[in-house]
């Protein structure tokens, strides 16, 4: 018996989730990522489901995934992989190269961008990418429409040979709307392809690469025209002049609308109560729908380009307009109507609009002056690890042991990586200065050891980031002898994007038949000669091994263990057992300003600490001076 | 009819429940819905806003400034990022919870008054629904949750109450925990009655 109920007819889903019902319904039969905001939520929604003859897993990096991904769908299989717009990167090497190559069975990457930066990481527009890589991408404008154009992006893919890009914004990947979702497609027996064939599977000789690049080419040419024959990018022509009467023949307004811009058309139509003028809504944003501009701009006296983050069909429309000679206004992002930062929404399509025909409406164009007075008042709100979360005792350690030894906090650099160990850069703590790229705490330590500079340097990054993309960096600090501290933070799962599952997490948590791979075992076979494993509970015994390691010589690895709180709360455990003795509490607020835990507030007299919140770590009884918080263990 | 709602507040505060349940009813009555919530990085204690936008097919999720017919705010700090959003005339129902960071609580940071609040949401136009925290019921001894509370005050004294069927919405409530029903229906139920009885 299956464990998933009936899928009903119409459900509410996420633009995550829609792209993982798609994919089943186009009978994905491998599905890899790397978790990052916005695109975790798809594998997870896989995950959850029991699917029998499928293959579904969180994989060490982007890269790793996509070769997974890829190997599958050289062998025949429909392939699926998932990743944030950070994650691109990091996979970029692969792909460029499997584009080459081309596939057999349908290959998707859905990458998700976050144009308005709403979780952190730079604001990349990744149609830069599918440009650069000479593959296709389709961009849906809803929910409702990932589902479906899913499912077209296998097709494509198979129908030539190429892997296709789906690719949302935050908006979608996380909005929730109503979808009709038909019956998942069963897993297909595809009968397994082993093709032995270097001119294709290889890059081996000039004449194999030149002859790829042909081959790229042509299947971009091709999978245009299929796009065309579709009619994914939606064309339509205002039967008369369009918005408004002109005195030129032809005229009117044209408008381009990408991704969820498009979604914003109609609402913006109502505000202004005007005609909708002629537009082109572009689902298929690479291969540049160059027909449909042509007929645009033939039809039209003026242009107005609505895509988030980059002008990227706005630079070819400028191409498609200089060839055909047309003499009118492009509005977009080139002219300085629009930024190229941030989100899309209404406004941009009254402001254009309004731009193109001369209309102000005042309520899109005037300064909200009294909203910027009411957030201005609003307290500051920096967040910072959870009650109970093991990281806390790592940086108050590391901030005692700098003092120790006199070291002042703004003389000591100490990298930080990205996930929940970066929470160190926030009050109280100001232990972290930079946060890039995964893994990139490690490498750029090493940089600072060769500056010359005199006070001890610290890397500092989380389990899940150190098996992505830390390693290659501390085997070259390793090999290069390069005096530094890494410090890492093992909590045991990828916390940050809401608890997943990576190479370190117990086999208990895993998938069946997955094996654990232990960081106290990896890291000195590494050859990392000088290894300490700590408790972050026990704050005296953490101080003096980070102590121990700044004054000495060499690479020195810190390992620091405990389980995420969240996730072992989940389970009903604790840590121990914390009271306050409210008679020798003088509300001093030391524990306060020392560990900054969420779960410790200030009542009449003493502190209180919420017992739905608190998980026992006790490192607030191990900074009271007073004894005014006693701990137990918990057996 | 088209409504759109801006929802902010602390993680933890349940707030992204009541947006999930607003959706859940809306889809049982058919009513075109998004739903877009943003949690930021943080599990607890990070700012959390949400849009809602009901009867709009096919739209985009994002509300624009001065576009939202109705907010909820859950904490009174968190509403002056919502003012923003609010349209002129518009309901504006803040529940005046305090979840004070940590600088506030050092006395290191201010942390603005209820009066600054009306005051902001008064200027551009909304008309404030205020319900005090520690007004909030208790059952059997115990406060109810506060957001199915502010769910219920919403369909009691807005709009909103006319685009959804309130009974629908209790059953909903009463259905999505097995634990905790009665108490639930419970706060449901002093929400829509929460202005009548002021």
């Amino acid at each position: 018996m299956s464990k998933n109920p009936p899928i009903p007819p119409i459900r509410v889903l996420t633009g995550n989730q829609a792209l993982a019902l798609g994919a089943l319904r186009a009978g994905v039969q491998v599905a890899t990522g790397y978790p990052g905001t916005p695109s975790t939520g798809a594998l997870t929604s896989l995950l959850r489901m029991d699917l029998p003859g499928r293959h579904v897993e969180w994989s060490t990096n982007e890269k790793v995934a996509f070769e997974i991904a890829a190997g599958a769908a050289w062998a025949g299989q429909r392939a699926l992989c998932t990743m944030k717009m950070s994650g691109l990167n990091v996979a970029a090497d692969a792909i460029y190269s499997i584009a080459y190559s081309g596939v057999n069975g349908g290959l998707v990457i859905y990458v998700a961008d976050d144009s308005g930066v709403s979780a952190g990481m730079c604001e990349q527009d990744s149609r830069l990418y599918a440009a650069m890589f000479d593959l296709p991408m389709l961009e849906p404008a809803s929910v409702a429409e990932t589902y479906k154009l899913v499912q077209v992006a296998f097709d494509l893919s198979e129908q030539t040979g190429s892997p296709v890009f789906v690719r949302l914004v935050t908006a979608i990947a996380d909005a929730h709307a109503p979808v009709e979702v038909e019956e998942p497609a069963p897993p297909e027996q595809r009968k397994v392809i082993l093709e032995r064939d270097i001119a294709k599977y290889t890059k081996a000789g000039s004449v194999i690469c030149i002859n790829q690049h042909r081959d790229l080419i042509a299947r971009l040419e091709r999978a245009g025209q299929i796009i065309r024959e579709m009619g994914l990018n939606e064309l339509q022509l205002a039967p008369s002049a369009g918005m408004e009467t002109r005195p030129t023949d032809k005229g009117g307004l044209g408008i381009v609308a990408s991704g969820v811009a498009a979604a914003y058309l109609e609402e913006g139509f109502e505000i202004l109560e005007k005609t909708p003028a002629s537009t082109l809504r572009v689902v298929a944003t690479h291969p540049f729908p160059a027909e449909e501009v042509r007929a645009l701009l033939n039809h039209c006296d003026t242009i107005l380009v609505l895509e988030e983050l980059e002008p990227h069909l706005e630079k070819s429309i400028y191409v498609q307009a200089q060839r055909l000679g047309f003499e009118g206004r492009i509005i977009g992002k080139l002219d300085g109507t629009f930024s190229r930062s941030g989100e899309y929404g209404v406004e941009q399509v009254v402001r254009g609009v309004g731009e193109a025909l001369g209309v102000k409406e005042t309520r899109f164009f005037e300064k909200n002056q009294v909203s910027d007075v009411a957030e201005q008042l609003a307290a500051a709100r920096p967040i910072t690890v959870c009650a109970g979360c093991p990281h806390r005792g790592t940086f108050m350690a590391l901030n005692q042991a700098l003092k120790n030894l006199k070291l002042k906090r703004d003389e000591v650099m100490v990298t930080g990586d990205i996930g929940c160990t970066i929470l160190g850069m926030n009050p109280p703590f100001h232990t972290v200065w930079t946060e890039v790229a995964m893994g990139a705490s490690v490498s750029l330590a090493q940089g600072y050891v060769h500056s010359g500079i005199e006070t001890p340097v610290i890397a500092t990054i989380g389990d899940s980031t150190f098996f992505h993309g830390g390693i290659p960096g501390l085997v070259n600090a390793v090999q290069h002898q390069t005096p530094l501290t890494l410090i890492v933070m093992d909590n045991g799962w990828t916390s940050m994007t809401g608890m997943q599952v990576n190479p370190g997490t117990d086999e208990a948590f895993q998938q069946p038949g997955s094996h654990r791979v232990d960081l106290a075992r990896l890291i000195p076979a590494l050859g990392v000669e000088q290894f300490f494993l700590i408790d972050p509970f026990d704050l005296e015994s953490s101080t003096e091994t980070i102590q121990q390691c700044l004054t000495l010589p060499g690479v020195k690895v810190v390992l620091a263990r405990q389980e995420c709180a969240i996730q072992a709360q989940r389970r009903g455990l604790a840590a121990g057992k914390v009271q306050v003795i409210p008679e020798k509490c003088t509300l001093c607020k030391r524990c306060v300003i020392v560990t900054g835990c969420p779960a410790i507030s200030l009542g009449e007299g003493t502190i209180l600490i919420d017992p739905a919140l608190c998980y026992g770590c006790g490192l607030c009884a191990q900074v009271c001076k007073l004894d005014a918080i006693e701990w137990e263990a918990v057996k | 009819m088209k409504y759109d709602i801006y929802l902010v507040g602390v993680g933890g505060q349940g707030v992204l429940t009541i947006g999930d349940l607003i959706t859940g009813a809306a889809a049982r009555q058919e009513i075109p819905v998004s739903f877009y919530p943003t949690r930021g990085m943080a599990q607890r204690g990070g700012a959390v806003k949400a849009r809602l936008r009901l009867g709009r097919e096919g739209g985009g999720p994002n509300i624009p400034e001065r576009g939202a017919d109705l907010v909820i705010a859950m904490e009174r700090s968190e509403a002056l990022k919502a003012v923003r959003f609010i349209k002129p005339g518009g309901d504006f129902l803040l529940f005046g919870h305090v979840w004070a960071p940590t600088a506030v609580m050092l006395g290191k940071a201010d942390y603005p008054t209820l009066a600054q609040v009306r005051k902001q949401v008064q200027e551009a136009g909304g008309r404030m629904h205020y319900l005090a925290p520690e007004n909030l019921p208790l059952y059997e001894g115990a406060p109810v949750a506060a957001n199915i509370y502010v769910l219920g005050a919403a369909l009691g004294h807005t709009p909103l109450g006319e685009m959804l069927d309130p009974s629908q919405v209790a059953n909903l409530v009463q259905t999505r925990w097995k634990r905790g029903a009665e108490r639930n229906r419970f706060a449901f139920q002093a929400g829509l009655d929460a202005f009548a009885r002021n």
